[in-house]
Parts: C-alpha cells; sequence; structure tokens
C-alpha cells in the first residue's frame, strides 16, 4: 500500500497539472497599447527619411509560404540591394492570413507593430478601424505619385470614397476550371464551357460517369466555400451586404440569405442529390485533391491554383480554364478582385520609418517587381503596367491558361457590387455562410438554412459596429 | 526552500487563472483588450445558450469516444502481445510507432484516407460493395472519424506504458497461476489485468484530460467545428472564440476556459473518488 501522504501528493500533483494545462491554454493580454499620439497617423514629408542618419530599418510581416514565400523574399533582397546603407527591411512570416492578422492583433496590445503588414482583403474594415495605419492614398498625395496604373478593379476593393487605404499586392480571381479529356469523352466542346450555374448542372450530367453504380467520375465539384458563394453573388450585380457593401457607411447586414445566396445554396444541394459533384465539406485542400486527381471535370477554384494544377495534371490531363460562372445567363456582374494587401503602420513608428515604408510599398507594386510576382508565384499583377514586361509576357504565352483571368479582369466594370463587402467582421460572416451552405447541402431547406446562418452573425455585426462607434 | 516553488507557482499558474478569471468579467475591444466590466454576464450567456450546451455534449461525446476505445484497444493489443511467437518484436514496435507520429501529420494523413471521393476508406469500402461514407463530412460521422484519429494516436503511448506494467509483474506469479492451471485468459483475467491497475488508472486520468484538451486533429480535420458543429468541442470553442476568423472575444473565451477547468477538476477528482479505490498497488 502507498502511504496517505504519497496518495495525498499525486492526487495534488494531477490537480496542479491540470490547473497549469488550462491556464497555459488562457492566455493573457497587456493593458497598454503603446502609444497612438496625435501624429500617429499623419503623413511624414520625403525629408524625414533623407535626414535621417545611418540605416532605417523596417520590418514587413506577411503571410506567404512556400513558392510564394520564397518570391517574397526575393523582392525584399532586391529592395535591401537597391537601398544598401539607407533602408533594410526584414521580412517575417507570420502564418496564414488568419493567423497574420491574429498575430498583429497581438502586437497593437503591446505596442510593436510592424512598419509594412500584408492583411487579407476582408480584414480591410478591420484595418482602417483599428486606426493603427497611415493610408497610401495621403502618402500618394503628399508626394504627388501617380497611383494610375494600380488596376482599377483591384484599386476599387481597397478604396472607400476613391481614396486608397493600402497597397494592393497579391491578387487571385476565382476561375473554372475544366479537365479537357472528360470533356471530349462526354462529346463536349471543352472550348465552350457552361457560363452560369444551371449550364454548369446540364454538363455535369454529361460528364458524370458511373460503372457498376459507383462514381467513377464526377461532372463537377467545388469545396463549400465562402468565397464562392460571395463571387457568386457579385456576379449577379448585388451587393454581398448593405449600404453599399458597407462603403457608404458601416454595413449592418449581410444579404446572402436574398434570393441570390439562397439560389447559390440550391444549386449545391441539388448537385450533391443528383450525384454531380461529391460533398468534400468545408476544406479547400480535400476538394482540390479531387480535381488533381482527374475524378472531377469542372471544379471551382482561385487562379493561384493553376501552376499547383499544370504540375498535378502533367501526363494525365489537360487543364483548361474559363471564366467564373454567373449566377443566371441574365446576371451582368463580376467577380470580385481580392487577395491582399500592404498596409503602413504609423502610431509607435518614426518618421523615418514610415517614409522607408512607402518607399517599400512603392517598391513592391512596381510593375518590374509585380512581373517577376506575377510569374513566380501565379498571382495577378496589380500593377497593369506589369503586362506589358517582355518576361511576363513570355509567362503568359507558356502558360495560356492564365489569359482567362486576364480577360476577366478587364471586363469586370467596377461597382459596388463588384468592388466586395467591406464588413469588420466579415471572415466570421464568410464562415457563417459556410455553415449555412453546408446545412443546404446536408437536406435543410436552402432558404431556411441561409436564413438562419445570416442571422447567426447579426449579433457580430452589431457588436462590432457597438465598439468602433464607441 | 518553499518560496522558489511559491513563487514559480504564483507566477505560472495563480497569476495567469486570476487574468483569465478578471477577462471572463469584461467585454472585449477590437485587439482584445478588456473594456467594460460585464460581471457575470459572459456565463449567463453560456450557459443559457442552446450552442453551448451542444458543444458539452459532444465534448462529453468525444471523451467517451476516445479514452474506452484507447485504453480497452491498448490493453487488448498488450495482451496479445504477449503471446510467444517468432517475430512478436516487430509487432511491438509496430504497435507503439503511432506515439512518435505528430498530431499535425497524423491529422493530414488521415485526411487523405478520409477523403469522400478519393480516400482509401472509401476505397476499400466499394470494394465490398459499401456506399460512399462521408466521413468528415457527415454530421452523424464527422466526430467518431476524428475519434478514431485520436485512438490511433493515443494507443501507442497507451501499449507502451502498460507493456512496461506487464514487464515489471514479477514472474514467479505467473509461474505460480500456470501450476495451479489458469493459463491464457483466466490467468489474464485475474492476474495481469488486476496487476496493470495503477497503470490503466493513470491511462484513464491522463486521456481523459488529454481528451477534453484535444485540438491539432479537431481542427486540421474538421475545420470550423465540422458539418453542423458535429465536433466542437470546449477546447475548440475557446479557440474559436478567441482567435479564429479575426474574432477577439477573449472575455467570452475565458468564461468557457474556467468553465472547461472546473470540468477537469470535477472529472479528475471523481477518478481520483471512484476508481482509485479499486487499483491494488503493490
Amino acid at each position: 500500500m502507498r502511504s496517505v501522504r504519497q496518495r495525498r501528493t499525486a492526487i495534488g500533483a494531477s490537480l496542479l497539472a491540470v490547473l497549469a494545462l488550462v491556464a497555459a491554454g488562457c492566455g493573457s493580454s497587456n493593458n497598454d497599447s503603446g502609444d497612438s499620439g496625435s501624429g500617429g497617423q499623419d503623413v511624414p514629408g520625403a525629408d524625414a527619411l533623407d535626414k535621417a542618419s545611418g540605416v532605417t530599418k523596417i520590418t514587413f510581416w506577411h503571410g506567404m509560404k512556400g513558392a510564394n514565400g520564397e518570391a517574397v523574399d526575393k523582392m525584399v533582397k532586391a529592395f535591401n540591394a537597391a537601398h544598401t546603407g539607407k533602408i533594410e527591411v526584414t521580412a517575417v512570416y507570420q502564418g496564414d492570413y488568419d493567423e497574420t492578422i491574429t498575430k498583429y492583433k497581438t502586437s497593437v496590445q503591446q505596442g510593436n507593430t510592424p512598419s509594412v503588414v500584408q492583411i487579407y482583403d476582408i480584414g480591410s474594415r478591420f484595418m482602417i478601424d483599428s486606426k493603427q495605419t497611415v493610408p497610401v492614398q495621403s502618402f500618394a498625395d503628399k508626394d504627388g505619385y501617380a497611383l494610375d496604373s494600380i488596376e482599377p478593379n483591384i484599386a476599387n476593393y481597397y478604396s472607400i470614397d476613391g481614396k486608397l487605404n493600402s497597397m494592393p499586392f497579391n491578387t487571385s480571381m476565382p476561375l473554372l476550371y475544366i479537365n479537357k479529356e472528360a470533356f471530349v469523352k462526354a462529346g463536349l466542346d471543352p472550348n465552350k464551357p457552361p457560363t452560369n450555374l444551371d449550364e454548369i448542372m446540364a454538363d455535369a450530367k454529361k460528364l458524370t460517369v458511373k460503372q457498376g453504380g459507383k462514381t467513377v467520375q464526377y461532372g463537377f465539384n467545388a469545396a463549400i466555400y465562402g468565397w464562392f458563394i460571395e463571387q457568386l453573388i457579385a456576379q449577379s450585380g448585388s451587393t454581398y451586404c448593405d449600404n453599399d457593401n458597407g462603403r457608404k457607411d458601416l454595413a449592418t447586414k449581410v444579404n446572402f440569405a436574398d434570393e441570390q445566396g439562397v439560389k447559390v445554396a440550391t444549386w449545391y444541394q441539388q448537385m450533391v442529390k443528383q450525384g454531380l459533384m461529391p460533398n468534400t465539406g468545408k476544406k479547400t485542400d480535400d476538394a482540390q485533391a479531387v480535381f488533381k486527381s482527374g475524378t472531377s471535370a469542372m471544379h471551382l477554384e482561385s487562379t493561384g491554383s493553376l501552376r499547383g494544377y499544370l504540375d498535378a495534371a502533367k501526363g494525365k490531363f489537360t487543364v483548361l480554364t474559363a471564366p467564373f460562372p454567373h449566377l443566371t445567363a441574365s446576371d451582368s456582374g463580376g467577380p470580385i478582385i481580392g487577395g491582399a494587401s500592404l498596409w503602413i503602420d504609423g502610431p509607435g513608428h518614426s518618421d523615418a520609418e514610415k517614409r522607408a515604408s512607402w518607399e517599400f510599398v512603392k517598391f513592391a507594386s512596381s510593375p518590374e517587381q509585380q512581373a517577376a510576382w506575377h510569374t513566380g508565384t501565379g498571382y495577378f499583377p496589380i500593377n497593369s503596367k506589369a503586362l506589358d514586361l517582355p518576361e511576363d509576357k513570355a509567362w503568359v504565352a507558356q502558360y495560356p491558361q492564365f489569359t482567362t483571368a486576364i480577360t476577366q479582369l478587364h471586363n469586370t466594370k467596377p461597382t459596388n457590387a463588384s468592388s466586395g463587402c467591406i464588413l469588420g467582421v466579415m471572415p466570421q460572416a464568410r464562415k457563417a455562410s459556410e455553415d449555412g451552405l453546408e446545412k443546404a447541402v446536408l437536406g435543410t431547406d436552402p432558404t431556411q438554412a441561409m436564413k438562419a446562418a445570416a442571422d447567426s452573425i447579426k449579433p457580430q455585426i452589431d457588436q462590432y459596429n457597438k465598439t468602433v462607434k464607441k | 526552500m518553499l518560496v522558489p516553488c511559491l513563487v514559480v507557482f504564483a507566477l505560472f499558474i495563480v497569476w495567469p487563472l486570476g487574468k483569465s478569471v478578471s477577462l471572463s468579467l469584461h467585454g472585449s475591444d477590437l485587439f482584445g483588450r478588456p473594456d467594460a466590466f460585464v460581471g457575470l454576464q459572459h456565463y449567463r450567456d453560456m450557459l443559457g445558450s442552446a450552442e453551448f450546451r451542444h458543444i458539452l455534449w459532444v465534448t462529453f461525446a468525444f471523451v467517451l469516444l476516445t479514452v474506452i476505445p484507447g485504453v480497452l484497444g491498448g490493453l487488448v493489443i498488450v495482451l496479445l502481445l504477449e503471446q510467444h511467437i517468432k517475430g512478436i518484436r516487430i509487432f511491438r514496435t509496430a504497435f507503439a510507432l503511432p506515439f512518435a507520429f505528430s498530431v499535425a501529420s497524423a491529422s493530414v494523413i488521415f485526411a487523405t484516407i478520409y477523403n469522400p471521393a478519393i480516400g482509401l476508406a472509401n476505397g476499400l469500402l466499394g470494394r465490398f460493395g459499401v456506399d460512399r461514407i462521408g466521413w468528415l463530412t457527415d454530421p452523424s460521422w464527422a466526430l467518431i472519424s476524428v475519434s478514431i484519429t485520436t485512438v490511433w494516436m493515443s494507443i501507442g503511448y497507451n501499449v507502451l506504458v502498460l507493456s512496461a506494467g506487464i514487464g515489471a509483474i514479477p514472474a514467479e506469479i505467473n509461474e505460480a497461476a500456470t501450476l495451479d492451471g489458469a493459463g491464457g485468459w483466466r490467468a489474464s483475467r485475474h492476474i495481469t489485468i488486476p496487476l496493470l491497475g495503477p497503470q490503466l488508472f493513470f491511462l484513464i486520468v491522463i486521456s481523459t484530460i488529454q481528451s477534453l484538451q484535444g485540438f491539432g486533429q479537431i481542427k486540421i480535420l474538421t475545420p470550423e467545428g465540422g458539418p453542423e458543429q458535429s465536433t466542437k468541442t470546449l477546447v475548440y470553442s475557446i479557440y474559436h472564440t478567441a482567435f479564429a476568423n479575426n474574432a477577439s472575444d477573449f472575455g467570452a473565451a475565458s468564461a468557457q476556459a474556467i468553465v472547461l477547468l472546473v470540468i477537469l477538476l470535477v472529472c479528475t477528482a471523481v477518478q481520483f473518488g471512484v476508481l482509485e479505490r479499486r487499483v491494488h498497488y503493490k
């Protein structure tokens, strides 16, 4: 027998271990946010950097990994080489977009924000409300720097009242991907791809192949991804949230439970129910794997996936691209052009640092760097002049599938609908729309499913707006 | 002598715990900083919501689905490994191997196995004429699939601990039993299993705690709480409320963390109160 004392110690130690493990998971926060002095968001003159002695060091936080991360490092290296002895940029990978914004928030709490940070499109409203950044437009106005070579459709997303808040950096668009051989085998013309949801369904019926009661090829597949809902609603020319997509005033509600969102949910539900598409859930990786394996004939994904698909399909099938589908045949809208942008931080940074950040942001958006970025990653160049450079032209010639994206971008008329909803809790709204879509796919009435999802996000919108207006 | 220990205890346990309690009584601003004092509002909202009851139910189901198969499975494997057959060491190593896998890599491998259209699991079932299962996309399967992965990951450790326990049983006890005519299952039931009591008790307590805190596999296999929130456990919910999708409601998340702490304390206390009495220490 163990003695009572030993047992007590054991019990005590176990309870302590429990306490420690739980406490460790809860984190803590500091109350002070560092100085957010009145001049924090102002723009210093160019002389601030000229007068600075020694090397001005700035930090750049980003969310790019793999080949994209290498492209960022290459760009930073080129910048540092061009500014030796004057400016030195240190790039830090902070995890994916979600993790980057979470770490950014912590840095605001602790009062040591990075000089430049890359934030995803749907974090834009939050970044504006955080009052931590200096609008890119203010720098441009002060210097008389022309921003007109930035693709207007892209600039539109990051502008409110015609003022550019952050510099677009990496942009992707959704496309309809096509397995050419599957089309040919089914007697369909791969050069006449479906252009709207109904046509996709009709073609998917011809493209779904069954053997002995088992589906060996699905006509279509896509992830349950909120981005697609946003895109399809924009394609129909409607807004995703009220107050002109949150551009006239803070948005107070989402519109994805309206006719258009319900149409998307009904369509997904039918596609799965009729066995034309597998339900691979919300994870885009799982949906991508299905298309890459050649098990699906049509597929929705971002332009950013093109390179990976071409590599995966090599020797197995031919990947073609087509414009992202419209919701109905009569739609006249276009897709939203998002991605991520670069924000310059103000409060807590010296004037020389702010100017150095601006120099870096200008560099990152220059035609040469954007052409290198485009060819290195597959993201769309945000600078229209990049497409005229010879190395970019050579790349597009090598991957003609990318032309679809260029045409799609240039055909889109900038409107409130195609500029996308700017909402403080947009990341949560996107997830809520996915919950609704998933419910519909699993059998709930699409109208009810989307309504419940839209209702679920309302308290969070209200809470956010209340916090911001305080 | 006690002072350094107390300082560490205060710094790493009492202070964060106090901070969590304090956070749970405040609202949160845009960056997650505590703002207005809201008293017990977070607790009232939480305990009054149907969603929270659902989360508790999922948490409880996850514990049952992982602890019982994990410990029992480990025990069965260890008893089987006691057989004196050729090449048994290979099996011993093989069964202990999952212990060496990280949560992330195991989850990613299982995610490909579970893929409804092209995954290995449905491919095998298809050969036997079984229809495709939405392992991670069907709300009635998702928690089971995540539990299978969790059991697979924890069983290696259970096998290691129980093997060590069996190795420590004196040979003469087994010899005596054999002489008395008790072999095979009877020896296992009346000799080996009772003598493994301390190890089994340890594994049950540890597995319960680990299960209540399970996170990596849940997040990787079923993002956003899975289909119809069917895999949203309490720990996942804490993460979701505090960090996911640019949320920063540290107040409500801290309130959930305090509830988790209470549940863990109660579970562990009950296990010590009820189970430990039956454990036979040498």
